[in-house]
């Protein structure tokens, strides 16, 4: 794989393209650069005592800082790496015991040996550094595809069916490999090096020695591999890219301008965590990847267009947001009013803001989705892999009908952002409770 | 060269209603002052094609946004792009709150039709256009869009039913893909849905290109969500797709740009319309401006003829009872362009748009009617339909994603109020309906009938106006749109019968 060009990017831009590239190469130069630029503080280690951390492995929050307004702040640098079950990590005995069925479908149950695998690794990550976003914090979840090899079904308290397009003008591929990594730090070089100590050729992490890797569990979809940022100033960062204009303003965090992810507007860890079944403790997971025309967001609309499709027209009249979001503290500002006016703002502004749309599908008040998107410039264009945490799939999909809008009376262009964003990819994951993160069968216990 | 050619000097014209920024720029930093006072805020536009910058062109745009501290750190080329700053760069300076004449004529590209499932769409290139955006109805909802760097096409497709006809004016989010050698191109697109005097209502963007070559355009279209009636029922209810190609090249630039056609000076931000495109050739209905300054040769040049226009039926083609119009809440009454009085001018406007409003009725139309009213609502035995058609002046082009609201007053008391459901009729076409009464759910002979009878007043407000896309010329009209009152003539009966 070929490097970016040095020379003809600034540090953060460079430092972005070797993440998104990754790889041995890329870490080294990513390590080169940081380490004459201001990363140099090391990086916070791990623990050697599993059982002080978190039983979720969405338990990200308490572990990371918050802004004055107590909004929880996301890692700033995330990868998404997609994987399957390597030939090799097949249980031979389970498959002549599952008989036919197992067999037919070519996909075997995974053996103990690359379980222990698996898990062997993960700890060594955690060993090697703090899990908050100084160090590192991950999840490994599994797509449905992963549970077809096993006899058993999911039990009913997993709501997890395999992704579908969920509107009508969309046409995406879907995630039908085994399981995804999802690396996130601070730390450009921690998502590169973790990525590395797992699949590459290195031997130790943070100063810790690495006992296993899982080159021979999983094998690694490049073409499919998945990278992204967030945090004021990276957007602005990326003007480099091609389609991401000179217009982003310099202290947003996500690409097209404005914070998100506010404290009130997001469900608790609590909220998305399945409650019961073997499985308790553990949490769904849609990831969706898209294209953003953001040339024509920053070009051809303007600031109170922005605002009035991203949060709400009243939102824009009243000027509540600011520039870049920077007027709002702790919520989007979308009110009860806001959220029961959606019918009328259609009608009578011609327009509708996605959060006011979105904050529909609220439940007693309560946000159902805990959002952990982040931008992207994969592919050298941008876009958002948009990642959300929730109980089960089923409410990811009312929420995304909310936002679709389709009962509102409002022209396609000023339905929310709906005409800026292009999904490409839909997958949906279990991310199993930290017990059973290591190829857990269908139906554990059973 | 056109005698009128605005790249020529012609600041010396002091009394003109037009200013020249001459070949310099390709960029329009020329501010147009309107009324609407956002369209005084020209910097805020960073430029639709600054993917351009990325791509080693461009960067010669004025580009000092109120929104944009930042300053292009792309590499300069010729300010004018691949059109040599040919592109017309001037506007109308101080145009009226009402539909006018714009500076030229524009000059395209017509491709082939193509066949999409059930659709049928005519792709058509230009240069890079300024247009404007709306979201919404107050000032600062309406944003100028000008295109930044001369490289890259004017995209544009209208798009037709293939059994009707019926040309679709409403955007349910049509999606252009851009390749060129199996490449991406940039982002997908959205184009927006547009009115433009020539092509009328149709879909486009401003799309930057990397450079001269042949591209490869996979047009969306996904399924209508827009209420269909008669033959339109069921119809459009699939995703589909299609595919053209075209060139972009000297050739076509020099097609585009020297088949601009120019108006006369003083002509320019008069009250008025450009004719159809195409409507030279095959005589048109009449209902266009009718300008004497060389328009002949214009439509030849290009074959535009198969280029479909959606237009709405004039008004005495409506069968059923026409409300009449009171005085015209919004404007001064206008006569045509031309002085020359048409049908639309006995209609009450609206911020320059005729309404026309029709009641159909059990008794006399009942074709219509159940046509119009629909099968959900059979069950009610519908006994009344109100069809209100905002259209542009002149031209007759439908005004799409409006929000209107129709309330009837008996002796100055409020009967009923509704929001009209916007809907594509295979006879009518497009239009904002509602079925008024049923024999289920009204008893005739009641004195309290919601029915709509002769003597009621029928108020059409617009909540929201037309959020649809303006080429030049559309872009102070239908936005401010006051509500208009018809009356109800005798001879319509409404729940009603003869005693
Ligand atoms: C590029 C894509 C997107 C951007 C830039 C974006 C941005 C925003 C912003 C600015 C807000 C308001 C601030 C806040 O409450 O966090 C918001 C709220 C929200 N968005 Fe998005 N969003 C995107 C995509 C999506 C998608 C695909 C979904 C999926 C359904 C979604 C679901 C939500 C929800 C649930 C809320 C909060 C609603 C509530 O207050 O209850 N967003 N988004």
């Amino acid at each position: 794989m070929t490097l970016p060009d040095r020379s003809a990017l600034s540090r953060r831009a460079y430092v972005r393209a070797l993440v998104a590239v990754g790889g041995g190469a890329a870490l080294s130069a990513c390590l080169d650069v940081t380490r004459d630029g201001d990363d140099t503080d090391p990086v916070p280690s791990g623990t050697d005592d599993p059982d002080s951390l978190p039983a979720r492995q969405h338990a990200w929050n308490e572990f990371s800082s918050r802004d004055e307004d107590g909004n929880v702040q996301l890692p700033a640098h995330h990868a998404l790496v997609p994987v399957s079950l390597a030939s090799g990590a097949g249980d031979a005995d389970a498959d002549t015991e599952a008989g036919a069925a197992a067999e037919s479908d070519s996909a075997t149950a995974p053996s103990e040996d690359a379980r222990r695998t698996t898990e062997t690794a993960l700890r060594t990550l955690e060993r090697a550094y703090e899990w908050s976003p100084e160090g590192l914090v991950f999840t490994l979840g599994y797509t449905p595809a992963y549970f077809d090899r096993f006899e058993g079904s999911l039990p009913d308290s997993v709501d997890l069916p395999a992704p579908e397009a969920l509107t009508a003008r969309e046409d995406p591929a879907f995630d039908e490999f085994d399981a995804l990594l999802h690396l996130a730090s601070d730390r450009p070089d921690v998502v590169l090096a973790a990525e590395e100590g797992l699949f590459g050729d290195r031997d130790e992490l943070n100063g810790t020695d690495l006992e296993t890797d899982l080159t021979g569990v999983f094998d690694r979809h490049d073409d499919r591999r998945r990278t992204g940022f967030v945090g004021a100033g990276l957007p602005a960062s990326k003007t480099d890219v091609p389609g991401v204009p000179e217009s982003v303003p310099e202290d947003a965090p996500f690409l097209m301008g404005f914070r998100s992810g506010f404290a009130r507007t997001q469900a608790s860890e609590d909220r998305v965590t399945i409650d019961a079944g073997p499985f308790a403790g553990g949490t769904t997971q849609h990831v969706s990847s898209m294209d953003i025309q953001l040339d024509v967001w920053f070009g051809q609309d303007n600031h109170h267009q922005r605002v009035s499709k991203l949060f709400s027209p009243t939102h824009a009249a009243d000027e509540l947001v600011g520039e870049v979001g920077d007027e709002l503290a702790d919520t989007s500002g979308v009110t009860d009013d806001g959220i029961a006016s959606a019918e009328a703002a259609a009608r009578e502004h011609g327009v509708v803001g996605h959060a006011q749309k979105a904050a529909q599908a609220r439940e007693d008040g309560n946000p159902p989705l805990l959002r952990r998107d982040f931008s992207t410039v994969d592919g050298d264009r941008p876009g958002q892999h948009f990642l959300a945490l929730q109980r089960g799939i089923g409410e990811f999909v009312r929420v995304r009908e909310a936002m679709t809008g389709a009962d509102l009376d409002v022209s396609s262009a000023n339905n929310g952002i709906l005409h800026y964003l292009f999904v490409n990819r839909r997958g949906n994951y279990l991310l199993p409770p930290r017990s059973l993160r290591a190829l857990p069968p269908a139906a554990p216990n059973s | 060269m056109a005698p009128d050619d605005p790249t020529a000097d012609d600041s010396a014209d002091s009394a003109d209603r037009t200013t020249a920024t001459g070949a310099a720029p390709a960029t329009d930093a020329t501010t147009t002052a309107t009324r609407r006072t956002l369209l005084r805020r020209t910097g805020a536009i960073s430029g639709a094609l600054a993917l351009a910058g990325c791509l080693g062109f461009g960067g010669g745009g004025d580009d000092n946004g109120e929104e944009d501290g930042k300053e292009s750190d792309g590499e300069t080329t010729d300010a004018g792009g691949d059109y040599g700053g040919r592109q017309p760069t001037v506007t109308v300076e101080d145009p009226p709150n009402a539909v006018f004449l714009p500076t030229h004529r524009e000059a395209m590209r017509v491709e082939e039709p193509v066949t999409a499932g059930e659709f049928r769409f005519v792709p058509m290139l230009s240069y890079p256009h300024p247009f404007w955006t709306i979201a919404g109805s107050d000032d600062a909802a309406v944003e100028r869009e000008t295109p930044e760097v001369g490289r890259g096409v004017h995209m544009m497709i209208t798009v037709q039913d293939r059994e009707t006809g019926l040309v679709v004016p409403v955007d349910d989010g049509i999606q252009f893909r851009v390749r060129s050698d199996g490449e991406r191109v940039g982002s997908p697109v959205s184009p927006w849905a547009m009115l433009s005097q020539e092509m009328g209502f149709h879909f486009g963007d401003n799309v930057g290109l990397p450079g001269d070559g042949t591209y490869e355009v996979e047009v969306t279209i996904p399924p209508l969500s827009v209420r269909r009636t008669g033959a339109l029922a069921g119809r459009g209810e699939e995703r589909v797709t299609g595919t053209f190609e075209f060139e972009y090249d000297d050739e076509f630039r020099h097609q585009v740009i020297d088949g601009i056609d120019y108006l006369e000076r003083n002509r320019r931000g008069e009250r008025g319309a450009l004719e159809p495109m195409g409507a030279g050739a095959d005589g048109g209905d009449g209902s266009g401006e009718s300008d004497g300054d060389g328009n002949a040769g214009h439509a030849s040049e290009m074959d535009h003829a198969h280029v479909p226009y959606a237009t709405v039926p004039a008004v005495d083609a409506y069968a059923g009872t026409r409300l009449v119009g009171g005085a015209s809440a919004g404007g001064a009454p206008s006569a045509g362009a031309d002085g020359e009085a048409t049908a639309a001018d006995e209609l009450p406007r609206s911020d320059d748009a005729p309404i026309v409003a029709v009641l159909f009725e059990a008794d006399a139309d009942e074709s219509d009617l159940a046509r119009l009213a629909g099968d959900e609502n059979r069950a009610q035995n519908p006994a009344q339909y109100l069809l209100v058609s905002p259209r542009t002046p002149y031209n007759r082009v439908p005004l799409p994603d409006a929000a209107l609201t129709a309330s009837t007053e008996r002796d100055g008391e409020l009967v009923a109020e509704y929001e009209l459901e916007q809907t594509l009729d295979s006879e009518y076409g497009h239009h904002y309906g509602v079925v008024v009464s049923g024999t289920g759910s009204d008893t005739s002979d009641s004195e309290s009938s919601s029915a709509i009878r002769s003597g009621d007043s029928v108020i059409v407000s617009v909540d929201s106006p037309p959020q649809v896309a303006r080429h030049q010329g559309y872009e102070t009209a239908f936005l401010e749109m006051e509500a208009v009152t018809f009356e109800v003539p005798d001879g319509a009966e409404g729940g009603d019968t003869e005693n």
